[in-house]
């Protein structure tokens, strides 16, 4: 069984409201929700819009199509008109005019009673929320009572929790106890600062914005000299003023983490909505070679996994770890009953200014640290910088999940897909003959990639961008061309419904 | 603890560089700390960013981050964060400060980190082989300039005094016993101290050079006002003004390490030494407060200026019972 529903209305109009109490009332129904979240660069005005899609087994996506429109706005209803189902059942927000502030709350009312879920599942969520419940209260009576029941959602006893990709990156970071972290606002990255920022004195954290990326990255680089743990986090231009100090720290090996959500661009792009095209960057920003890890979760249980990975490993080796996300699984709530899988938990070994003389450099170095040209040093610092790429692709390969199999595993279908791609695929292929392959790291890749795509019949290439960049890596690393692929770059993340007809007629 | 701030690599600057006395300066300076057990030689870290002055780095046995160009500054601020404790100095040249790291410059002063930015002028991007930087004078001729640099120089110890600096000094690279005292002041300065040193280049932008004859010392100043009129004195453009050398203004405020709870919690438990360093009374005397209704006593002990004074004198004074012998 799966629901949509499309909640429209203007940036102020507290459409977020609505889809956030009502998911929490069927969170406490034992139902699994996803929230997308559709939202243009304002404040006010415009029109923004929420799918909340509802089902009793775990889903991360939504679907084109909708069961009920929630319009607060006459424009809603212009909009998604079209992708109302024929039976579909439309809630207007006028008709709740006169309750004010409360006009969300009447709507999620209306929503509760719709679905067959009793009025107090809804009223125990209002008086959790509000300080003052007594109108919203009224204001939800005043909604359930409008509507009748037509889909009956029976209780379940499932406890999911929900949670959107932002929130899981900060869950990873102070799992591992990070000390330290410093950015710059950029969407979509600043939700996982204002995540950290909330609780950062309970959590022995500081969040210190600064004055740009370059200097976020270089303040990092800094206080994990000195022996902090550190994380920075950006979108694609801020990253693009790392790039520097993400060379910087390839040679002077200071262990770095960087969290990366990006959006389409180039340029600024699209910058509320959503793309997977800075894989590129990720893996070869910064001039030089020199090693790094680039991991990329697919859903907010591994973001809070890979999080504490990418510090992990950026302290055992020290090295650059880049957690590679975007604005999909950065601001989609999804709902889910995994626990994340236990975290290395690490302290800093390695030596530190204060107690000891410790020289990192941006040039070559001799053995104390100081500058050299010369040619023997340069050579020798090089292979032990290549080296420690062979170090941390085996130490990976052993200890962590680089890449995830869902679907039929014995199918000679094969869909290949990466980060937030990932939950529309595993919900597409539920009833297709196919097996889905979730690449995890990026770097090191999987050498098992090469083995699954050579032995499916059917290979299809699905991602959020249009030159297919994890496509290239694989074809790079693996000399095999996936010539099947499934690419899109509006700006929209997949829907369910339409992956699945697109992968079907693949077949 | 024996100190040794030496290393073994090959002084490489320009034969007669005034960058040789800015070493040496440095090196008394952090030596007087460490005889005095105010900081072990641990506790130092620096930064530099890329450039001539830069190569100081690899002069001095001290921790550090040999930065890109322009970044040495965030870097420094960034070792603050890591470890409130550490005693940093961030070296940097007119070229990569101005240029490149404008924005943390101006930064800098509002954080307020406990820590010291020196800044070497030379008024030349000088090894790059001379192109003009934002403090060369107009008209200013090299490689890249062939016309001359059209555009005025700007003034940094006014745009420091703009930003809410609560340290500026200046001081020449000719003048050791006065780097020695006003880095002293510097790294006791509580809060963010910035140091520009007036250096000359014998290579490049050699007609700025030599302008010790329009220099004058000048008293500790905590006056903003008076602190302006002083900056306002060089142009860095003329050699008509006069050059005031010192303190141009100090002044108290919180440092960064005690704004925020997270470092201030830090601050107080020194992680690496069990000598906590006694804090010298401080350059300015304190205010009066004006509630009490008596008198404050006279304190028996003078102000700390003439002991820092000493420092100087100290070492000069054994180095030179050293050469008699």
């Amino acid at each position: 069984m799966k629901l949509n529903i499309i909640i429209g209305g203007a940036a102020g109009q507290g459409i977020n409201k609505v889809s956030q109490i009502f998911s929490n009332v069927l969170s406490e129904h034992g139902y699994f929700t996803f929230n997308y979240r559709d939202y243009a660069s304002l404040i006010r005005g415009g029109h923004n819009f929420n799918t909340l899609a509802v089902s009793n087994i775990l889903i991360e996506s939504h679907d084109a199509h909708a069961d009920i429109l929630v319009a607060m706005d006459k424009r809603s209803i212009k909009t998604h008109k079209q992708a109302l189902k024929k039976n579909g059942i439309l809630i207007t927000g006028d008709q709740f005019k006169d309750l004010g502030r409360n006009i969300n709350v009447a709507l999620a009312g209306a929503l509760t009673k719709i679905l067959g879920i009793p009025l107090s599942a809804l009223e125990s969520e209002i008086k959790s929320q509000f300080k003052k419940p007594t109108e919203a209260l009224e204001a939800a009576e005043k909604g359930y009572k409008t509507y009748r029941t037509s889909h009956e959602l029976p209780k379940l006893k499932n406890h999911p929790t929900i949670l959107a990709g932002s929130q899981a990156i900060a869950i990873g970071a102070i799992n591992s106890r990070l000390q330290l972290y410093i950015a710059y606002p950029m969407t979509p990255a600043t939700n996982a600062m204002h995540e950290l920022a909330k609780d950062q004195l309970k959590n022995n954290l500081m969040v210190f914005q600064a004055e740009n990326e370059i200097s976020a990255a270089s303040m990092a680089l800094g206080a994990s000299f000195a022996g902090t743990k550190v994380m920075t986090g950006t979108s694609g231009g801020g990253f693009d003023l790392m790039g520097e100090t993400l060379s910087l720290q390839g040679i002077s090996e200071i262990p770095l983490t960087v969290y990366l959500a990006s959006r389409p661009g180039p340029g600024t792009g699209v910058p509320t909505y959503t793309a997977q095209s800075d894989l590129d960057i990720a893996l070869r920003a910064g001039h030089g070679e020199a090693p790094r890890v680039v991991i990329a979760p697919g859903n907010p249980t591994e973001a809070i996994e890979k999080t504490s990975e990418a510090l992990f490993l950026a302290e055992k080796f020290k090295t650059l770890s880049i957690i590679l996300s975007d604005k999909h699984l950065a601001e989609s709530e999804f709902s889910s009953i995994n626990k994340p899988n236990k975290t290395p938990d690490f302290k800093i070994k390695r030596l530190i200014p204060g107690k000891n003389i410790v020289k990192k450099s941006s040039y070559e170095t001799d053995k104390f640290g100081n500058s050299t040209e010369s040619y023997t040093l340069t050579e020798r610092n090089t292979d032990n910088r290549l080296k420690k790429y062979n170090d941390i692709q085996k130490y990976v390969r052993e200890n962590f999940e680089m890449i995830k199999i869902h679907g039929k595993k014995k199918s000679r279908n094969l869909i290949v897909g990466w980060g937030s791609t990932s939950g529309a695929i595993k919900d597409a292929i539920h009833n297709l003959d196919a097996k889905f392959l979730q690449v995890i790291y990026c770097k090191p890749l999987s050498q098992q990639i090469k083995k699954e795509i050579q032995n499916a019949d059917n290979v299809i290439l699905v991602e959020c961008n249009v030159t297919g960049q994890l496509g290239r890596l694989i074809r790079e690393q693996t000399g095999i061309e996936i010539r099947n692929r499934l690419l899109k770059y509006n700006g929209r993340p997949f829907h369910t419904d339409e992956l699945n007809r697109l992968i079907k007629s693949l077949i | 603890m024996k100190i040794n701030l030496d290393t073994k690599s090959e002084i490489t600057w320009c034969p007669g560089c005034p960058n040789h006395m800015i070493l040496a300066a440095t090196k008394e300076t952090i030596t007087n700390f460490i005889k005095h057990k105010k900081y072990t030689q641990k506790d130092f870290a620096i930064t530099t960013d890329i450039g001539c002055h830069a190569k100081i780095f690899d002069y001095l046995n001290l921790s550090g981050i040999y930065c890109l160009h322009g970044r040495a500054l965030p870097t420094a601020i960034g070792m603050k964060l890591g470890n409130p404790n550490l005693k940093v100095l961030a070296f940097v040249g007119d070229g990569a400060m101005y240029s490149e790291g404008m924005a943390h410059f101006i930064h800098a002063f509002k954080y307020n980190a406990n820590m010291t930015l020196v800044l070497h002028d030379n008024q030349s991007f000088s090894l790059t082989t001379g192109q003009p930087t934002p403090t060369s004078q107009q008209g200013y001729i090299s490689k890249a300039s062939p016309l001359g640099t059209f555009d005025r120089p700007f003034n940094p110890i006014k745009l420091a005094l703009a930003s809410n600096a609560t340290f500026v000094a200046r001081t020449s690279a000719k003048d050791t016993p006065h780097m020695v005292e006003t880095l002293t002041k510097a790294i006791n300065h509580n809060g963010f101290s910035f140091v520009e040193i007036i250096q000359d280049c014998l290579v490049f932008n050699i007609e700025t050079n030599s302008k010790d004859n329009l220099m004058h010392k000048i008293q500790d100043n905590e006056d903003l006002k008076k602190a302006e009129r002083l900056a306002d004195e060089f142009d860095y453009n003329s050699k008509s003004g006069k050059i005031p050398i010192g303190v141009i203004y100090q002044s108290e405020e919180k440092s960064l390490e005690e704004k925020w709870p997270q470092l201030k919690k830090q601050y107080k438990k020194r992680i690496n030494t069990t000598r906590r360093p006694k804090i010298q009374s401080k350059l300015i005397p304190i205010k009066k407060p004006i509630l009490t209704k008596k008198p404050i006593p006279p304190k028996k002990s003078t102000p700390t200026k003439q002991k820092e004074h000493k420092y100087g004198k100290k070492s000069k004074e054994k180095s030179s019972k050293k050469s008699n012998t």
